[in-house]
């Protein structure tokens, strides 16, 4: 990771979270947490070069937010379907009965 | 039924349950890889108990079909997804191949379009160096072969533009037959779902109904409306019905101005199709908006360097001792008569480099005045074209009625278009008051001490009263404002003289009477200026809300001819503002053909959109050439950057829903739950990432100069 630029960082963020990949947006973040306490007592030609990585990922920062808000929208959608499926579990008529909820009530063996 | 029987019913029907429940399993295991296919789960259904000997006892289960385990919402959101991600990877697949063109390509010996930048500082370099030896013969046709260069470059531009454009067309024009075959089979599904299964999931049908579905996602934008007895309609994002029940309506194209449009029945839906997505929206949005945009930024390049240059030049004196004259003209570049199509027009006429006018106007050959002035022209904003819009109106006249109006739209060389009134008011008898109005676009830019001139029409004939408010510096101190007298009917312009005639004779004597100083008025070729000598001298601002109406009676005889003005009203035109947005020209014409009291105009409406304009050249505050070149470019990047970020976006989007509808296909709720778990810690740990990048990224911009170290 150390000598990972910061674009190719968020680059592999927005893949990450495209494919779900939940391990690997969590070691991102805790990376993230680690670079962010090495930031304060950084010498001056670290931070420069720092600032010179954070201006050539604006535009990956740009796609990873946009990433976050279409996941968000999906996130509503599937919380969304998923009451909906709990829903009808629930109350719904025509659901599907299974073998042991058949046969615990009249089986004859 | 009797007991061992009811027995081996219970045991074989359970049996033939699970046999059936393996045939579906075996089923989903054999489909695995089938695009669309929707694993299936079985149904079991609870027999009816039996009654041996008073007893009522359980009569087990059957397997009563399959239920898909698809989920439409779910299905919805992907298929919209799919048709954003292939409207924008359409649409940067053709953005591409435009910024392509204009990136300098640093491995090729010759010039093309991503050299323009270099051709501008090459073109006025070349003026640069004139300056030093006006009359060096070598440094003449160096301007011409710099001049060669940028033309051919912007032309060549065009050309591959109009090339990217015509290929567009093509790509969205064979999009047609694909969107026909899946609305034709769609709805050919709807009527085996509804005939075979109105009630329940219909298995593969529906799979092949939504692979269609997603098929047309894919093409175009679309909303999906579940009906009765599991039909389903489709239609445009628009609400266009493409699929209703078993019904498919066609899309059809055709040649509407030279470019492909699309059609369901009579109705053109092109402008719905372009916005609603799928691959043929990026194609239609790259198509009418990408590439007329870079288009018109070239031409206006292009018109507005060849017509400064051609201008300066034409007022300069040529190393044979010549200034440009009408029958004469010193014009280096192919003349514009119009911004549209002047970059690919573009071209060098000029082929003696002896006619390059280095000297000023009245000077000798061996002066460098003019050459100065051309080699400025690169530190000078883009000349732009003042709009002379003409346009007629088309009026029935009826005695019996009390007023008529006329209503058009009118654009500006930009393309922007306004309504125009023209109102009629019957007085009575064969005598009719007009008044037209055109919106107030025309405001003169104070801040520029400038000219505002009104051409009047063919022959110099004025024909109306033109409201004019001139306001100037008095000789004593402070303003003096005037109100123009009033244009009467047939009197000519005039000329500035001295002595000055006419109407310009009229406005002198009412600037002088005034005291107005540093004002002057002139005539060339019907085009009445009126000048502010400079910017403390006193400027000259219109009467935007007065200069923007004109008034007036018509008056005709018993047979329909007008009389009254003499001949028939030639126009009013408003142009060379200094803000240079929209001058409007005015020019209508009213005949008589029919019996008195009615009169017909004979001459049609004739709207003309922005690409027919034709005007004159006029400097706006805008950009430099090179500055103009680079914002264009800049603009463009910028446009591809944002498509990419979206695209980029719209695809992890729909990686994610397929994630999930995959994982749903899984079989229970507990899966569901968990895949949706997984979605929630992923983007909740996506967030601390964000957040945290945000953080380090802020802190090293802030931290990563050299005043903000603490």
């Amino acid at each position: 990771m150390e000598d990972q630029e910061l674009k190719e960082l968020v680059s592999e963020a927005s893949h990450a979270l495209a494919r779900l990949d939940t391990r690997r947006l969590e070691e991102l973040a805790l990376c993230c947490r680690s670079l962010n306490r090495e930031l304060a007592p950084a010498g001056f030609r670290k931070r420069v070069d720092l600032a010179r990585q954070s201006r050539e990922a604006a535009e990956e920062m740009a796609v990873f937010a946009r990433v976050m808000e279409a996941t968000r929208a999906n996130l509503d959608v599937m919380r969304r379907l998923h009451e909906l499926r709990t829903g009808q579990l629930e109350y719904g008529q025509a659901q599907p009965r299974h073998w042991a909820d058949a046969e615990s009530g009249h089986g004859n063996h | 039924m009797g007991t061992i029987s009811s027995a081996f019913d219970l045991i074989s029907g359970a049996l033939n349950a699970d046999q059936s429940a393996l045939s579906i399993v075996a089923n989903n295991v054999a489909n695995a890889n089938t695009p669309g296919y929707t694993e299936e789960t079985p149904n079991w259904q609870e027999n009816d108990p039996v009654q041996i000997n008073g007893v009522q006892y359980g009569d087990g289960v059957t397997e009563t079909g399959a239920t898909s385990l698809r989920d439409t919402v779910l299905s919805a959101r992907l298929d919209q997804q799919q048709q954003m991600a292939s409207a924008s990877s359409a649409r940067l697949t053709a953005l591409d191949s435009v910024q392509a063109l204009f990136t300098p390509d640093s491995g090729s010996s010759s010039s093309t379009a991503g050299d323009i930048g270099n051709d501008l500082t090459g073109f006025f370099s070349s003026f640069t160096s004139l300056e030093a030896e006006p009359t060096n013969a070598s440094l003449r046709e160096e301007v011409l072969t710099s001049a060669s260069t940028l033309a051919g470059d912007i032309s060549n531009a065009a050309a591959s533009l109009n090339t990217q454009r015509s290929a567009l067309d093509e790509e969205a024009s064979g999009v047609t037959s694909q969107v026909n075959a899946l609305t034709s089979s769609i709805a050919q599904l709807n009527q085996q779902i509804q005939s075979t299964s109105p009630n329940a999931d219909a298995g593969t049908l529906e799979d092949q109904r939504q692979e269609d579905l997603s098929q047309l996602s894919q093409l175009i934008g679309i909303n999906q409306v579940k009906t009765e007895n599991n039909g389903l309609s489709v239609t445009t994002t628009s609400g266009q019905l493409l699929v209703s029940e078993n019904s498919s309506f066609q899309l059809t194209s055709g040649s509407v101005s030279g470019v492909t449009h699309f059609f369901v029945g009579t109705a053109d839906i092109t402008s719905q199709l372009t916005s609603g997505g799928g691959e043929l929206g990026g194609y239609l949005t790259a198509r009418d908006q990408d590439i007329p945009s870079a288009l018109s930024s070239l031409d206006q390049l292009a018109y507005g360097i060849s017509a400064s240059v051609n201008q300066l030049n034409n007022t300069g004196t040529d190393m044979d001792g010549n200034t440009g004259t009408a029958a004469n003209l010193l014009y280096i570049f192919n003349e514009p008569t119009q911004v549209a199509g002047s970059a690919l027009a573009m071209s060098v006429t000029m082929t003696d480099p002896n006619q390059i006018a280095a000297a000023g106007a009245g000077l000798g050959t061996g002066d460098n005045s003019n050459a100065v002035a051309m080699a400025k022209l690169a530190s000078e904003s883009l000349m732009q074209p003042i709009a002379t819009t003409a346009f007629s109106v088309s009026q029935n006249l009826n005695a019996s009625s009390p007023s008529a109006t006329s209503s058009l739209e009118v654009y500006d060389t930009l393309g922007n278009s306004y309504n125009a009134a023209v109102t009629y008011t019957n007085q009575g008898g064969s005598t009719w008051d007009y008044s037209i109005s055109v919106p107030d676009v025309l405001t003169a830019n104070t801040s520029v001490s400038g000219s505002v001139s009104y051409r009047f029409g063919t022959g110099e004939t004025v024909n109306q009263g033109t409201n004019l408010t001139i306001t100037g510096n008095l000789a004593g101190g402070g303003t003096g404002t005037i109100t123009a007298p009033t244009v009467t009917s047939g009197e000519a312009v005039g000329t500035a003289g001295p002595p000055s005639t006419g109407y310009v004779a009229a406005l002198d004597a009412q600037i002088a009477a005034a005291g107005i100083t540093g004002v002057s008025v002139s005539n060339t070729g019907g085009v009445l200026t009126i000048s502010g000598a400079t910017g403390t001298a006193g400027s000259v601002i219109a009467d935007p809300a007065a200069s923007a109406n004109a008034t007036g009676t018509l008056t005709f005889n018993a047979s329909g001819a007008l009389v009254s003005p003499a001949a028939n009203v030639a126009g009013i035109t408003f142009s060379g503002l200094s803000d240079g947005a929209s001058a409007l020209n005015l020019d209508w014409n009213l005949h008589s053909t029919g019996s008195a009291g009615n009169i017909t105009e004979t001459a049609a409406a004739s709207l003309q959109s922005g690409a027919s304009q034709t005007g004159t050249a006029g400097v706006t505050n805008g950009p430099t050439p090179t500055g103009f070149f680079s914002n264009f470019v800049s603009t463009l990047g910028a446009t591809v950057s944002g498509v990419q970020a979206e695209n980029t976006a719209q695809n992890a989007s729909v990686t994610q829903l397929q994630t999930q509808n995959n994982a749903l296909s899984e079989v229970n709720l507990n899966d569901e739950a968990s895949a949706m778990s997984t979605l929630e810690r992923s983007y909740q740990a996506a967030s601390q990432v964000f957040t945290m990048l945000n953080t380090i990224m802020e802190s090293a911009l802030n931290l990563g100069t050299e005043t903000t170290v603490s």
